[in-house]
């Protein structure tokens, strides 16, 4: 019963994804007006933006899955955690990436330090590659139990990161805000937010895949030991 | 092309890799669970022809 | 009753100062490698530039960080090495008692390193009032050494045991310092590098405040499970 269920998940997901994913290309290079200030440059953000938030979900989705594990000890979510910790991490990544690519565009160079956002992600990044450190460090119990409480912490690093960093970039820099997400003409926030929507269906669909997959390897190993008996 | 528009396109082909690269190695795994259950059922009907 | 885990606390508090006292090792390590650090950013960064006020609350909390990751690093090394950790969590002693005690701990340490660190970066790096503001430096370093115990205090444990858990602490502990050090050095600054900010100064330590209470709200979430049943 949960088998069918779980395929339908995925299907589902992955066919949302794949549509939204067309619509928002479409529209973000056809339908919506380039950016006055910024020209073409500013339809990076389209992505960039939604890769970051979309990852951030997936950062809450890790932790609250690791309190979950903390107060039933099920093995399955300390599994969804380590696998939306896992694609937040590639997604923030990519977010760096791009984010990169969006300052040697518009300022010449391949780094800002005066992008709040950029900043933080280079810190989530560093912060949730030490998640897999700490999970390859320990087996079994504790690997769940620790992968767990750091799924939490960090997660309250990260928002503690961003205003650290943009508390500290007001003082010296003049903040840099890439895109001020109230004045933008509804033209583009559509698109924004159908960005957003299509990066929320992939991040969804890439975790059932590989959900999918643990089951299959799992039942595998049950498999495996079965037969050497 | 303008240089404004390759940094665009810079940036939707590294989303496209980052993801696909991940397809890639998602079939990877998928390929060695299907080789070892290949091997499984192969010893499974020597057993019990 | 309701003093009970007051008295438990203080007696896990002092044995872990008294521990140090006696032996003094970790700290005069700590003190050293402070020394260490500072003379290396000299060199760094003092053949560019002569003067290094505006530099010197920035190294101050580099210096201090890194020497904090030497502190957490040791401060389950008693009970671990000689088995005690076992006859605490057996003892009727909340575990969020423990955990506070050696987040206590680590903060007395700071303290100590900090008697030494700090008039020194004073000597060596600011040229200005710096002895006669040292009130307020005093309370960036209680406030943030508040915060790296909280914090420390939880990764040690995590990287008590497992696989090469001396690279592993740093790896896991210093990208949730990064916020600690961008407001502690912004304070610090605020205060040594020309005219008193008192704006910047209030809201970096507000910040600090707010860093403390989060790490305590996380370890109170996770304390039950931070030790092996």
């Amino acid at each position: 019963m949960t088998e069918a269920l779980r395929g339908r998940g995925l299907a589902v997901s992955g066919t949302l994804a794949a549509v939204l994913t067309t619509l928002a290309v479409i529209g973000v290079f056809l339908v919506a007006p380039e950016d006055a200030d910024q020209g073409i440059i500013q339809k990076i953000f389209y992505f960039h933006v939604a890769l970051a938030s979309a990852s951030l979900v997936g950062f809450l989705v890790a932790c609250i899955a690791g309190l979950l594990y903390l107060r039933r000890r099920e093995e399955r979510w300390d599994e969804l955690s380590a696998t939306a910790v896992g694609i937040s991490l590639l997604f923030s990544g990519l977010v760096v990436v791009t984010g990169s690519i969006w300052a040697k565009a518009s300022w010449g160079t391949w780094w800002v330090w005066s992008d709040p956002r950029l900043v933080t992600y280079l810190i989530v990044v560093l912060l949730y590659a030490a998640y897999f450190v700490l999970r390859s460090s320990a087996e079994g119990e504790r690997r769940r139990r620790h992968s767990a409480i750091f799924a939490v912490a960090a997660f309250a690093s990260v928002p503690l990161s961003f205003w650290s960093v943009r508390v500290a970039n007001s003082f010296v820099h003049p903040v840099v805000f890439t895109q001020r997400g109230a004045n933008m003409p509804g033209s583009m926030l559509v698109w924004f937010v159908v960005s957003q929507a299509a990066m929320l269906a992939v991040f969804a669909t890439l975790v059932q895949l590989q959900l999918v997959q643990s089951r299959a390897e799992r039942a595998l190993q049950r498999l495996k030991s079965l037969v050497e008996a | 092309m303008s240089s404004g528009t390759q940094y665009v396109v810079a940036a939707y082909a590294v989303i496209w890799f980052g993801i696909l690269l991940y397809v890639v190695v998602a079939g990877a795994r998928t390929a060695r669970i299907a080789r070892e259950l290949e091997l499984l059922s192969r010893i499974l009907e020597r057993r019990d022809p | 009753m309701s003093l009970l885990w007051a008295r438990q606390l203080r007696a896990l508090v002092l044995k872990d100062l008294r521990l140090e006292l006696r032996t003094r090792d970790t700290l005069a390590a700590m003190v050293l490698f402070s020394l260490l650090a500072m003379v290396l950013l000299q060199f760094a960064f003092g053949r560019v530039e002569s003067d290094l006020t505006r530099f010197a609350g920035g190294l101050l909390w580099v210096v201090l960080a890194l020497t904090a990751v030497l502190g957490v690093g040791r401060s389950y090394v008693a009970e671990r090495e000689q088995g005690v950790l076992d006859g605490l969590l057996a003892a009727p002693v909340s575990r969020l008692v423990l955990i506070g005690a050696k987040a206590l701990a680590i903060a007395g340490y700071l303290v100590a390193v900090e008697v030494v660190a700090v008039p020194l970066v004073g000597i060596f790096f600011v040229r200005g009032p710096f002895f006669s503001e040292l009130g307020w430096i005093v309370l960036v370093c209680l406030l943030a050494d508040v915060a790296i115990g909280l914090l420390g205090s939880l990764m040690a444990a995590l990287a008590l045991f497992g696989r090469a858990r001396e690279l592993l602490l740093p790896i896991i502990f210093l990208p949730s310092l990064v916020p600690v050090v961008i407001a502690a050095s912004g304070a610090t600054h605020a205060i040594t590098g020309g005219p008193n900010d008192m704006a910047e100064y209030r809201g970096y330590c507000l910040f600090l405040g707010v860093y403390a209470v989060t790490f305590a709200l996380v370890t109170f979430a996770t304390y039950e499970s931070v030790f092996d049943d």
